[in-house]
């Protein structure tokens, strides 16, 4: 019996609008007060910069700005959902790709936890590896096409890197559980080594270490947060409608 | 929906299987607009879209930062 693919679209929604407010709210808590500083030493080395450059410099302004910094704390937060949503609808379509042969609605929560795990390291950890994320401050605009290219060139090759990895997974099916693992933790370093004969980031980061690192774990950690509450809630819709279903079957009998 | 499959069983089963093609489908339709969203949020610099100017680009400014994607 089939069962049908749309409630996972509607758990794909209801998850990633409540993964995108939770990562979004963790990181305006968090990472904006990073955001913040680095925007005001920003600005002072602009200046410095002007100053010694003349008046010429001061004339080309370096940006002006559009929104006041707390529209822009608000910005985060709804791009934060925007993306949840967006990535919760790729989720549950990808996700019913994969068990279309195996019943959609089985085994809904370690599958959820699992797939969740899988699109962690394929959309965010690999690609954050290879590139990681700037604060404001570092980007020249100049580059910002190629650079573009090159993450979305990261992103497609962590999710491949993982389809493979999957497939790796399902062809091993005769050998041991250790044997299959191992084959999924070197399909995953090797994807990782394959990002990193990519091109560098071509722009200098002219940033403090501390607070470099320090926003570069905030990003991961902003990840971490949308993919685990993404998992838990897709999970735990998963097996609300799979204790739904399950009594209906039954009563006929009683 | 699912309420629907649950009361009505057996022609649940026979409608899930026909209506399976027009499911995917929306699923797929879903896909791409997500897809635009994500662009939108993350990668549009008024290039593309150029009505939309910079405006876009600045006020995902910080999420764009946060979530490691290019920034000017």
């Amino acid at each position: 019996m089939s069962t049908p693919v749309l409630p996972l679209l509607g758990r794909g929604l209801a998850a990633g609008g409540v993964a995108g407010l939770a990562a979004g709210l963790f990181s305006l808590l968090l990472a904006e007060p990073l955001m913040d500083r680095a925007i005001r030493l920003e600005e002072a080395r602009s200046a410095a910069e002007d100053h010694s450059h003349g008046a010429a410099a001061t004339a080309v302004q370096h940006h002006e700005e559009l929104f006041s910094r707390s529209t822009q704390h608000f910005g985060l937060v709804v791009t934060a959902v925007v993306a949840g949503l967006a990535l919760g609808v790729l989720f549950a379509l990808a996700y019913a790709l994969v068990h279309r042969r195996t019943g959609l609605g089985e085994r809904p929560w370690p599958r959820a936890l699992a797939f969740g795990a899988a699109a962690f390291v394929a959309v965010s950890l690999l690609p954050g590896l290879r590139y990681p994320a700037n604060p404001p401050g570092v980007g020249d605009s100049g580059t910002v096409a190629n650079r573009q290219s090159l993450w979305l060139a990261a992103v497609v090759i962590g999710v491949l890197g993982m389809v493979l990895a999957w497939q790796v997974y399902v062809r091993l099916a005769d050998r041991s559980v250790p044997v299959r693992h191992v084959a999924v933790a070197v399909t995953a370093v090797a994807t990782l080594a394959v990002l990193f004969a990519l091109p560098g980031n071509p722009d200098e980061v002219p940033v403090a270490a501390t607070l470099l690192w320090d926003f570069r774990m905030l990003s991961l950690a902003s990840h971490a947060v949308l993919w685990a509450v993404f998992a838990g809630v897709f999970g735990a819709l998963g097996l609300r409608a799979e204790a739904r279903t399950a009594p209906a079957a039954a009563p006929v009998a009683a | 929906m699912s309420l629907h499959t649950a009361q009505h069983t057996d022609t649940a089963a026979v409608e899930s299987a026909t209506t399976t093609t027009r499911d995917w489908l929306i699923m797929a339709a879903a896909a791409i607009i997500a897809v635009i969203a994500l662009y939108a949020v993350f990668m549009d610099n008024g290039t593309v879209v150029s009505a939309t100017g910079d405006y876009l680009h600045e006020f995902s400014h910080d999420g764009r930062h946060l979530f490691g994607a290019p920034c000017h």
